[in-house]
């Protein structure tokens, strides 16, 4: 029976591999189709993120559009957000199926849409390069791929800072109005108090799970400071390696040894739920706790303290995509631009408070700074935020890097250092690759 | 395979005539194949040829790309499976793996034909049990995973009624425990399936055997062991086999479960390995590679199970 | 690979007989009715605590939370996912995408396991082991593939059709029908032959109708497949008014559940939402189950 089975598989798959290469010779010839559709106008179809205030956000810009073009209309849907859209993204583009704009690509996953051929450059447009620059200032340069093109707008970012909640802080005996987190070891004492007061279960609870994307709120954001502004792969090397890097994450295991963070995932939200006193969120977290935490921010720590005007953080952008699979890339082009105009960036930043990537983001909307006082230090932040490393590999380094940061931070185990070093060869290496 | 529903010679000797006829080919009735050709062509289109193309794909730097973008996509000969046989993580997960079936299916094994037998005889609340013993299989993980989670972790109410018995790291974030975790999850939310398995090998157990024990003066457990175990060969290997299947090509758990196979890897599967490095880092090549690996070991487990658990019906 | 079978004893043992011979061991009995209450409570205890859960208003892990108390109840949590999600039309895609696996795989898959049981063909035990080896292979292996096939070359992406294909045939449901036409007796289809009878006259009024409780088994296992399958149709629907109910959740969970009060009973009570149908057709279904314990004398 079974030696029967083994001849069927090998039957099955050479069945299966004539099938493949039947089906396979397909494609190719696409280039001047794609010049055609460049310039083509006519109906389109958007994603957009599913969180109630982007698709509100989303709805109205499409409405607003649809009702001056009636000959070029937008079709508007939401795409599941969470942990796999970008699996989604990747899927579609290999099908020919993705749409025209994606509003909520990751730039994470940029590079590997780039190589499979999913995405229009937007510097081909005569007035791409310009228009993108023109709005984003030099931070649009973390956007540019390796050929100097550019393969996302970059649209809005989420700089990240530490949430503390201020209840929890008075019945730990800390400030509440002014609490002292600007230093490592300022950092340190308030957690420690936290917990051996009892006032919260966690100082802080970042997910300590493995997935590749967690890095990006807990070590990255905090190098990002402490070096000054720098990527985790600089010139083609991994950098987190450094002093800096080891000093981050050496803070991070005393965190993890003395039990002031969990080494359990929490369900839902660990700081809503006060569990924990702290959190590392971006500017969406201000409409979400409004009412149910009375809370405070301060910009990550750094081991001098560094005042808020020095401070790098993490973006945490989600920027658009022009699909390659669009047939026409012309009215696509210009609902990109429509969509990330000064006044829809000003609907962006009112309905869901996530910061635009413009550059004098705080002296453009003045007024609202002025009217949601909370926001104003994100504001600040926005025009110093440091992106995760761009390239195909982007994935596998930080899977690299998150492998690396889970064993010898989160879990204590082995020289940091060393493990460190191993990771960032191997980091090092990707980039060479990609 | 065993396929064979025989029960014990000794009782009653086979009424059916042999089938011997076909095994030389004197006759071939047509109409096998056509009965089968719908199965087959579903067979062919969403079975044979994405397992051929993922086989091609491991022979080759594979990329997907989107329709009439050309990238290189060497043949780099086993490259793929070299790599993955050295690569660390793969190696944690097959042995993560090995760890879960050790556990499941023996558990898997006895509890369900314990239960199973005892159903069979019960004589109230049939419905009720049934229903109760199905429930979890016929639940979808993604729902059922949270209150499992709710109930292991640190502060639920499993650590607090084990009270200073918590193993401490909570279950599933010990590396010591994840896996097993894991284990009695999958068999818990299993179960069901195999119970009806047996149930329905039970139905072909003739009830003149027990008789027969009981005239003997046999017990009730003397009963089991010498009449309903032996009977429930075949169904045990079938039970064997797709325990073992099902343990290889565990996924949904650990992604869920344990946040992505941790701690450290402690929980991590081949198809997870796989999954992440073929769908999420854009290496369908390389995660073709360990996947062929892994059907190629699961056909090994396989057959030795039918081996030496079907015995002598070969 | 033997296939012989044996029919049941004729002389079935009458009920009253097994029940006087079972009576002299009450202490095992008493030990089996225990084992099957412990059991009982294992399997119950977690789709208990589910829906205690998901009715609370704080989340509760002590042990006194496993008891509902009257200050902590609430329907809110079922109240947010109604608002939220359009549970209707997805319940709707759920059930069409099931019909569709349980209209082909019944129709498609006795054929098959006709074919594997009851007729003499050569290249029968291949095409069975083939409905063996299916499952040996991971889906994740090839999903990729399969989706550039359904969505790129057959363009069935946002498509019931699509969504349904990959699991047109359900061949844990030939196994198990070719299982149960192995117990029929042969000698009841050579009489039928004899009388004129055709293979599908066969199979559709003698066949079909005597293994009733292994088409119950094979539309419920049938049934929970594509019910509680998430990754393949949440790649190939991306308009929200496809989506199965599994995926409209998966999204609700992944998303929208973290932002509310409690997540936890967010999280639970999408989890009863995604439960409960399977729970009231299985019920419903089970006295079928039970029907077909007592007619198992089909064979006779």
């Amino acid at each position: 029976m079974h030696r029967r089975t083994a001849r069927l598989l090998a039957a099955t798959t050479v069945l299966g591999l004539t099938l493949t290469a039947c089906g396979g010779g397909g494609g190719g010839g696409g280039g001047e189709a794609q010049d055609a559709a460049r310039t083509a106008r006519g109906p389109i179809t958007v994603w957009y993120s599913n969180n109630e205030q982007e698709v509100a956000w989303g709805k109205a810009m499409v409405a607003s559009w649809n009702s001056a073009h009636a000959d070029q209309q937008v079709t508007g849907q939401e795409i599941p957000a969470g942990k796999s859209s970008e699996e989604v993204i990747g899927a579609a583009i290999t099908a020919g199926t993705a749409p025209c704009l994606v509003f909520n690509t990751a730039p994470s996953a940029v590079g590997q849409f780039q190589r499979q051929g999913g995405l229009v450059n937007l510097a081909s447009f005569p007035d791409g390069s310009s228009y993108i620059t023109d709005r984003s200032g030099d931070v649009a340069k973390q956007y540019q791929s390796s050929d100097g093109g550019f393969y996302q707008l970059p649209w809005k970012s989420n700089p990240v800072m530490i949430f503390y909640n201020k209840d929890l802080f008075k019945k730990a005996g800390l400030d509440p109005d002014n609490p002292q987190l600007a230093t490592y070891d300022q950092f340190l004492d308030a957690a420690r108090k936290i917990k051996s007061s009892g006032a919260a279960k966690y100082a802080i609870n970042p997910a300590p799970t493995s997935e590749f994307y967690q890095s990006q709120f807990d070590f990255i954001p905090l190098y990002s400071a402490e070096s000054g502004g720098k990527q985790i792969v600089a010139d083609g090397k991994a950098t987190f390696n450094d002093p800096q890097g080891i000093a981050v994450a050496n803070f991070w295991k005393t965190i993890y040894a003395e039990g002031l963070a969990g080494k359990e995932a929490v369900q839902g939200d660990a700081f809503a739920s006060k569990v924990a006193a702290m959190s590392i969120v971006g500017p969406w977290a201000v409409a979400v706790y409004k009412g149910k935490v009375n809370w405070g921010a301060v910009p990550v720590p750094t081991s001098t303290g560094m005042p808020i005007g020095d401070i790098h953080t993490f973006s945490d952008a989600k920027n658009i995509g022009l699909f390659s699979a669009c047939k026409n890339q012309g009215t696509a082009w210009d609902v990109l631009k429509f969509a990330t105009s000064a006044e829809q960036d000003s609907a962006l930043l009112t309905k869901t408070g996530q910061m635009p990537i413009r550059k004098d983001l705080s002296s453009t909307y003045a007024d609202y700074f002025t009217k949601n006082p909370s926001y104003k230090q994100f504001g600040d932040l926005a025009s110093r935020t440091v992106e995760v490393p761009g390239g195909a590999n982007t994935v596998e380094m930080l899977q690299t890097l998150r492998d690396a940061y889970t064993k010898s931070v989160i879990s204590g185990q082995g020289d940091v250092t060393q493990t460190f070093n191993e990771a960032a060869d191997k980091v090092t290496s990707l980039a060479g690759r990609g | 395979m065993a396929t064979s529903t025989t029960a014990p010679a000794a009782v009653a000797p086979p009424v059916r005539e042999p089938r011997s006829r076909t095994r030389r080919g004197t006759r071939s009735n047509p109409l096998g194949w056509i009965f089968s050709a719908p199965y087959l062509v579903f067979i062919a289109v969403v079975f044979a040829y994405p397992l051929g193309f993922a086989v091609y794909m491991s022979f080759h730097d594979y990329f997907f790309t989107a329709p009439g973008v050309t990238v290189p996509k060497p043949f780099i000969g086993l490259e793929n499976y070299t790599a993955a046989l050295v690569d660390p993580a793969v190696r944690q997960s097959f042995v993560n793996v090995a760890v879960f079936l050790v556990i499941n299916v023996p558990l898997t094994v006895v509890v369900s034909l314990v239960l199973a037998s005892l159903l069979d005889r019960v004589a109230h609340a049939r419905a009720f049990l049934r229903v109760t013993f199905y429930l979890p299989y016929l639940t979808s993980s993604v729902a059922i995973v949270g209150v499992w989670l709710f109930l292991f972790s640190s502060g639920g109410i499993v650590n607090r009624v084990l009270g200073p018995l918590a193993p401490d790291p909570s279950w599933l974030v010990n590396e010591r425990w994840a896996m097993p975790s894991i284990a009695l999850f999958v068999t818990w939310k299993g179960l069901g399936f195999y119970i009806l398995l047996y149930l329905a090998g039970l139905q072909n157990v003739s009830k003149d055997l027990y008789e027969a024990a009981a005239t003997d003066g046999a017990s009730r457990w003397q009963s089991f062991v010498n009449v309903t175990v032996p009977a429930l060969r075949p169904a045990t290997v079938l039970v064997l086999i797709l325990s073992i299947i099902t343990g290889a090509n565990l996924f949904t758990e650990p992604y869920l479960l344990t946040g992505g196979g941790g701690p450290n890897g402690a929980s991590s599967s081949p198809v997870l390995v796989m999954y992440q490095n073929g769908i999420q880092q854009g290496q369908p090549g390389y995660a073709a590679a360990i996947g062929v690996l892994l059907v190629i070991g699961t056909l090994i487990l396989s057959y030795l199970s039918n081996r030496f658990a079907g015995g002598r019906d070969r | 690979m033997t296939t012989t079978q044996q029919t049941p004893a004729a002389g079935r043992t009458t009920a009253p007989a097994r029940r006087r011979a079972s009576r002299r061991a009450v202490v095992p009995a008493l030990v089996g009715g225990l084992t099957l209450g412990i059991g009982a409570v294992v399997f119950l205890f977690p789709f208990y605590y589910m829906v205690v859960g998901s009715l609370q208003r704080e989340p509760d892990q002590t042990v006194a939370g496993a008891f509902p108390h009257p200050s902590n109840l609430t329907l809110s949590n079922y109240v947010t996912i109604d608002a939220r999600l359009d549970l209707v039309r997805s319940v709707l895609n759920s059930g069409i995408f099931a019909a569709g696996v349980i209209i082909c795989t019944v129709v498609f898959g006795a054929l098959v396991g006709y074919a594997l049981a009851v007729l003499q063909w050569r290249g029968r035990g291949g095409v069975f082991a083939l409905a063996l080896l299916v499952q040996v292979v991971p889906f994740q292996l090839l999903i990729i593939p399969l989706y550039v096939l359904i969505a790129r070359s057959y363009g069935l992406a946002d498509n019931y059709l699509g969504m349904i294909l990959p699991f047109a045939i359900n061949s844990t449901a030939v196994i198990i029908f070719r299982q149960y036409f192995l117990q029929l007796p042969q000698a009841m289809f050579e009489a039928a032959r004899i009388d004129g009878a055709s293979e599908l006259q066969l199979l559709t009024k003698i066949a079909l109708p005597l293994i009733r409780p292994a088409l119950v088994t094979v539309v419920l296992l049938t049934f929970i497949g594509p019910w509680n399958e998430f990754l393949w149709p949440f790649l190939i629907t991306k308009r929200a008014d496809l989506q199965p109910l599994a995926v409209a959740l998966a999204n609700y969970l992944s998303n929208v559940a973290n932002s509310t009060a409690n997540p936890f009973g967010a999280l639970l009570a999408g989890a009863v939402v995604l439960v409960l149908p399977v729970v009231v057709l299985f019920a419903f279904f089970q006295r079928q189950f039970v029907n077909a314990d007592l007619s198992s004398g089909v064979k006779e």
